[in-house]
């Protein structure tokens, strides 16, 4: 166990013992004097405080995982054993400014300039990385809000960007660094405590043994209470470090991906064992939220607005959680959330993967998001289905929703008025009139129930237009 | 621009920011980045809960209780007067007796950090009697609850020609507000000095009005308050009289506790408390002929103005300036309402009610030719201002050098237009659940404050015996480049590289009494102001100059860094250690007025535009009819700025006006609950445009070969504003998709922001239309 969080910043290792643990990136950074990282909302929505995170790569890989997030959302002992890399630590403290910095100012995509050090930072996390369309470039700043620019000469500057090969010093960086996070963390300040175990059997531990202290994944929601509700948790227990909770693996019967997994990675899997969740997924968050947003966090938190659950409920996908006292148990992803913000979680539970089958072969998967925004929006409406039609007849339907009730709902009568009908619209008509009955929507800031309930229910047309009429353009992205 | 410029010409090429480098790396410093002062204490706001109420105690021991907290201050407590309205008197820093909005500041904590701060605040209790708020703006309008009375602009017999007119029309449509959302939000840091002084670093694009008010509130004279801003994170109008609360309160804690305090918003509380853009409910009844041709138009413009005054009688003076848009109505009355709601104060906004002005007569155009089964483009073209007889404003300033004609034959042509509308009409004639909608708008914007004695401004220049030279003028920079622009100006005229200019912080110190930087007119003033100070250095220069060279003055020319007559030179460096050694003064102040102008307040008549700006933007966007969702295809704009200073910087207003108006129009939302209380108050639920909101397809063009007729600094125009209303043409597109799920002769009914509910919204009644 260590008591002091040891990290590197631009390079350079530091030890911190003395800032309370719930004290953000963000502002221990700022008070450090590194003020290029910005507060422009602490809440991870504008990306005016996007610093570079490297996380060492496991054991026979050299150098980091680099990753852009919001320094607003980590907390400081959560980089324990991790680099950060600032705008400062980019220009190597001004006297070499990276590719990213010039070409932002040789483009003249600066104006104010309050949110450019994000985007060099966005900039930099894309220039790591090889493989890149002009669909990535702009997933790459779609979490970066800019007032002045209108944005074009920052898609100047991204596209110009080169390819960056690894710092030759970061291998041995990342050593260092993966020897300080081999052993667990116990970070005390007073009376608060930050716990970082290293494998599940301690977290588990640490969970009976504290079951007040807050259970903290990604940060990404959780991280809100602190910057949004200055509530001060009693102690926080990080699952980041576990390495049993993160990673992949695909068998031919489907996917299971431990809790822990960013979104970045979760949803990559996903996208490929089901392309048509694609589109919606790419939506979910930003970059810099996919980075450290967890697919367990975001059904732990049983928001009803969490974009993953109507996929997994659509998809038959099966939860698995655990505690030390009792093991292990499975629950189907439909009957995890049991109300508003309520799980079946007991307090010394902890989730530690999702299992998804795989589908059907013929199964028709669609995933919808509608929102005031394209990018890094909360979802007014949100929609899974997977069909499969049979000799013209419906053979399976799974109609899931986020952001029509207090719960992410599957649409239990519509399906059964799906069942066995005609694909055709008639049978569209009938099941819209149903899904009206499965949901209660209601109205808020993102949009009217009347607006969701009719969403709901167009969104069916959608599902019918592309499986019929594959040919003609059912959505604007096809434009 | 056609011509390429020599890569040295100071003006009329695109320069850097001077800052852009600095903010890249992050070396350049916002006020939360300066480094904190011994003793800094830290700032929190205690607001209303209540929409409107009457206070009947505030409590602050439990707060003052709290280790590390330094003072709660309230109104009482404010040493000179509590008063920080802009225009009229009456609008209290800190609430007295009565709390008017949700969010309105109290009273004000300074602890010695910002956790202390906001957790003695949430300890701080305020006890009140509700009292009946209005809300809503139509409440507003229909109880006639104002903050000041209506104002009228009239020309003709709009009455007896309305009757007359073949055809007789009457529309209405709500706009939506608008947060700033600049990036960097509200920040000031106040230094108490020797005897009474302040020294406040503001976030400000109004120095002299936080120096004025902070002088108020302190009850000193103005000498003893200094303002100073060296640059801001963004503010579009939202720092110019709302930067006064955040200072005040920044000072008045400063001279309680006699310590550095600073006050430093977290975007929460900015949004909750700050004034935003009105949004206005916007009626007309016109009368046009067989041809859509307006004979005559009574509208009414009525704007919710929230709990106070404030700069509503500008913002509502210019919708009603704008409300012809580039039309000419040859009878016209038009009628403003300052309507109050128990909502946050709204305040200057880029284009400053123009914009809503003008979606009234775009809204009308488009009514009228859909309702005549007209071409839209046509009726537009058919309205434009023309020749004397067709050229008289609703203030009666006449329309000289109106560009738009010419312009939009240019960018049908560059657009391909006609062929684009073919192919919208036969897409849509498919009948999918897609649609597209293509517009054209223009945009003819007056350029000057309404008010003549605004339209000043001084600068300030040192010329050191190394020839660099220190430029300071009363204009801020808060990203729109005035700082390169104006040292631009000074290069071109001591013929010097751009790098000897070195632009300086806004300080009150140095140039006094000063307009905010607003009304566009940034460059106009300052650049002007520059100039002259630089033109007076340079003639004393110039003396020296042919004395040392042994040529008449008239032979003296200062370029490329160095001084010529014939074919002896002195470099300019040289040339002022000569002028020091010769006891020639190198600093000059400058002072510019904008000429011609002039403007009745009380008739509303007059020229209060010096000129006019115009552009043209033609957009194609897509919807989705079962949803409302919408996606822009392609935007060309041709927009006229004169002889362009900067082409990059020009460029950048363009674009980024252009999107900042698409957010108004589409996506920008303020919702208050039933309580009035703002739901959308940070941007997980108050969405800006993202880079996948702009139009792929994005074409700007410059008016090529166009300097401004009238002499303004090297022939430029003002771009601040005006390219903003260029997006009115992506709403217009949308109404255009929409309306082909409808009949002919369908209007749809689509209120701003054009969200996707109001899309499908519209969508479904086009087609129950049908």
């Amino acid at each position: 166990m260590r008591d002091a969080i040891r990290f590197a910043l631009n390079g350079a290792i530091r030890a911190v013992d003395d800032v309370p643990p719930h004290m953000t990136l963000l502002n221990w950074l700022r008070a450090e004097g590194l003020t290029a990282a910005k507060e422009g909302c602490a809440e991870g929505d504008c990306g005016a405080c996007t610093v570079l995170l490297g996380t060492p790569l496991p054991d026979g890989a050299e150098g980091f995982d680099w990753r852009a997030v919001n320094a607003c959302l980590v907390l400081v002992p959560q980089v324990d054993g991790r680099a950060v890399v600032t705008a400062e630590g980019l220009a190597k403290g001004g006297s070499a400014p990276h590719a990213a910095q010039t070409l932002m100012a040789e483009t003249h995509a600066t104006q104010c300039g309050y949110c450019t050090p994000g985007f060099v930072m966005a900039l930099a996390a894309l220039g790591r990385t090889p493989a890149r369309d002009d669909e990535s470039v702009m997933d790459s700043i779609a979490g970066n809000l800019c007032r002045c620019t209108g944005y074009r000469p920052i898609l100047e500057a991204a596209r110009a960007l080169p390819l960056e090969a690894p710092a030759p010093e970061e291998a041995a960086l990342a050593e260092k660094l993966r020897e300080i996070a081999a052993a667990p963390l116990d970070y005390r300040a007073g009376s608060h405590r930050f716990l970082a175990p290293t494998t599940l059997d301690d977290a588990l531990r640490l969970r009976q043994q504290f079951p007040e202290a807050w259970l903290w994944a990604g940060g990404t929601d959780q991280g809100l209470r602190v910057t949004k509700q200055f509530q001060v948790p009693p102690g926080i227990l990080y699952l980041g470090r576990v390495p049993d909770l993160r990673g992949i693996t695909e068998d031919k019967d489907g996917l299971t991906i431990a809790a822990n997994t960013p979104y970045a990675d979760a949803l990559e899997a996903l996208a490929a064992l089901a392309p048509g969740l694609d589109g919606m997924i790419r939506r979910i968050g930003a970059a810099q939220v996919r980075n450290l947003g967890t697919l367990g966090g975001n059904i732990g938190t049983a928001s009803p607005i969490g974009d993953t659950l109507p996929p997994l409920i659509a998809l038959d996908a099966e939860i698995t959680l655990v505690s030390a006292e009792r093991g292990r148990r499975t629950v189907a992803a439909r009957d995890f959330v049991t109300g508003y913000r309520k799980t079946v979680l007991d307090p010394d539970e902890l989730i530690v993967a999702i299992r998804i089958p795989r589908p059907a072969p013929g199964t028709h998967i669609a995933a919808y998001k509608i929102a005031k925004r394209v990018d890094q929006d909360i979802s007014t409406v949100a929609a899974a289905f997977a069909l499969k039609v049979q000799d013209g007849r419906v053979d399976h339907a799974r109609l899931a929703y986020g952001g029509v009730a207090a719960t992410p709902v599957r649409a239990e009568k519509a399906e059964k008025a799906l069942l066995g009908q005609p694909w055709t619209p008639e049978t569209v008509a009938a099941v819209k009139r149903a899904v009206a009955e499965d949901i209660s929507p209601m109205d808020d800031a993102r949009g009217t129930a009347a607006y969701r309930t009719a969403v709901a229910a167009n969104l069916l047309d959608r599902l019918w237009h592309e499986t019929a009429e594959p040919g003609t353009p059912a959505r604007l992205e096809a434009l | 621009m056609k011509l390429t410029p020599p890569a040295r010409s100071a003006v009329h090429h695109p320069h850097a920011h001077d800052s852009a480098l600095k903010h890249a790396t992050g070396a350049a410093r916002y006020i939360d980045d300066m480094a904190e002062p011994r003793g800094c204490l830290h700032t929190a706001l205690v607001t209303s809960r209540w929409a409107h109420a009457r206070l009947t105690g505030i409590d602050a021991s439990r707060a003052l209780e709290l280790p590390g907290v330094h003072a709660v201050v309230t109104a009482a407590d404010i040493p000179g007067e509590n008063d920080v309205g802009a225009i009229v008197p009456g609008e209290p820093l800190l609430a007295e007796g009565v709390v008017e909005y949700v969010g309105h500041p109290v009273a004000a904590v300074a602890a010695r950090d910002l956790e202390t701060a906001r957790r003695a605040a949430a300890l701080v209790e305020v006890t009140a009697e509700p009292l009946t708020p209005v809300l809503d703006l139509r409440e507003a309008v229909e109880k006639a609850h104002y903050v000041l009375p209506p104002s009228e602009f009239l020309r003709g017999k709009p009455g007896p020609a309305l009757a007359d007119a073949p055809h007789r029309i009457r529309g209405e449509i709500m706009v939506g507000g608008q947060d700033h959302f600049y990036l960097e939000t509200q920040a000031a840091l106040a230094l108490p000095q020797e005897d009474q002084d302040m020294l406040v670093h503001s976030g400000t694009q109004h120095p002299t009005e936080v120096q004025h008010l902070v002088a108020r509130l302190l009850g000193v004279d103005m000498n003893a308050v200094t303002v100073e801003v060296r640059r801001m994170g963004g503010a579009f109008g939202g720092k110019e009289s709302q930067a006064t609360i955040i200072a005040g309160i920044a000072a008045v804690l400063a001279r309680v506790t006699g310590r550095p305090v600073k006050c430093r918003l977290d975007r929460d509380t900015d949004m909750m408390v700050t004034g935003k853009r009105h949004d206005f409910l916007l009626t007309w009844d016109v009368g046009v002929d067989d041809d859509g041709r307006v004979q005559a138009v009574e509208m009414t413009l009525a704007a919710r103005c929230g709990w106070s005054v404030d700069l509503s009688p500008g913002v509502v003076s210019r919708a009603l300036s704008h409300a012809d848009n580039a039309y000419f109505y040859p009878h016209v009355k038009l009628t403003g309402l300052f309507c109050k709601t128990n909502t946050q104060s709204n305040t200057a906004f880029r284009g400053f009610g123009g914009p809503q002005g003008m979606m009234a007569a775009e809204a009308m155009m488009d009514q009228i030719a859909r309702t005549l089964n007209l071409d839209p483009l046509e009726v537009r073209r058919r309205n434009f201002y023309g020749p004397e007889g067709r050229n008289l404003t609703p203030y009666h300033q006449p329309v000289e050098h109106f560009r738009l004609p010419e312009m939009l034959d240019e960018v049908l042509a560059s657009s391909d237009y006609a062929a684009r509308r073919k192919a919208v009409d036969a897409f849509n004639a498919k009948g999918g659940v897609l649609r597209k909608g293509l517009a054209v708008s223009p945009v003819k914007f007056g350029v000057s404050f309404n008010k003549p004695e605004m339209n000043q401004a001084g600068a300030l220049l040192h010329v050191y015996t190394d020839g660099s030279v220190s430029l300071n003028h009363g204009g801020t920079e808060m990203g729109q480049g005035l700082f390169t622009k104006v040292a631009q100006v000074v290069a071109a005229v001591f013929g010097l590289d751009l790098d000897r200019i070195r632009p300086t912080a806004t300080t009150t110190g140095k140039v006094p009494n000063t307009s905010p930087t607003a009304a566009s007119s940034g460059t106009d003033l300052n650049g002007m102001a520059a100039r002259i100070a630089a033109e007076t250095i340079r003639d004393r220069m110039a003396d020296v100059a042919a004395e040392h060279l042994g040529a008449e003055k008239s032979a003296v020319v200062f370029e490329r860094n160095m001084v010529r007559a014939g074919n002896k030179s002195v470099p300019f460096g040289e040339l002022a250690e000569l002028c020091h050694v010769a006891r020639v003064s190198l600093s000059s102040t400058g002072f510019y007025r904008t000429p011609k102008i002039h403007f009745d307040r009380t008739t509303n008549r007059g020229r209060p535009f010096f000129y006019f700006a115009h552009g043209l933007a033609v957009s194609e966007v897509a919807i989705d009819t079962l949803t409302g969702e919408w996606k822009p295809l392609r935007t060309d704009i041709l927009h006229d700025v004169g002889a362009s200073l900067n082409p990059a910087v020009d460029k950048g207003q363009i674009e980024g006006g252009f999107v900042q108006g698409l957010g108004w129009l589409t996506m920008e939302e303020l919702v208050w609950d039933k309580d009035g209380v703002l739901k959308t108050h940070a941007p997980s639920t108050y969405k800006i445009p993202t880079a996948r909101d702009v139009p792929r397809d994005l074409r700007v063009d410059l008016l090529a070969d166009a300097p401004n007729e009238e002499a303004t600094v090297f022939r430029s125009k003002a771009v601040g504003e005006p390219p903003f209303m260029l997006a009115i043409s992506v709403w217009l597109a949308l109404r255009d998709a929409v309306a082909s799920c409808g009949p002919a002769g369908h209007v749809p009914k689509l209120d701003a922001p054009a969200t996707p509910e109001r899309i499908l919204m519209a969508v479904q009644a086009a087609k129950d239309t049908a």
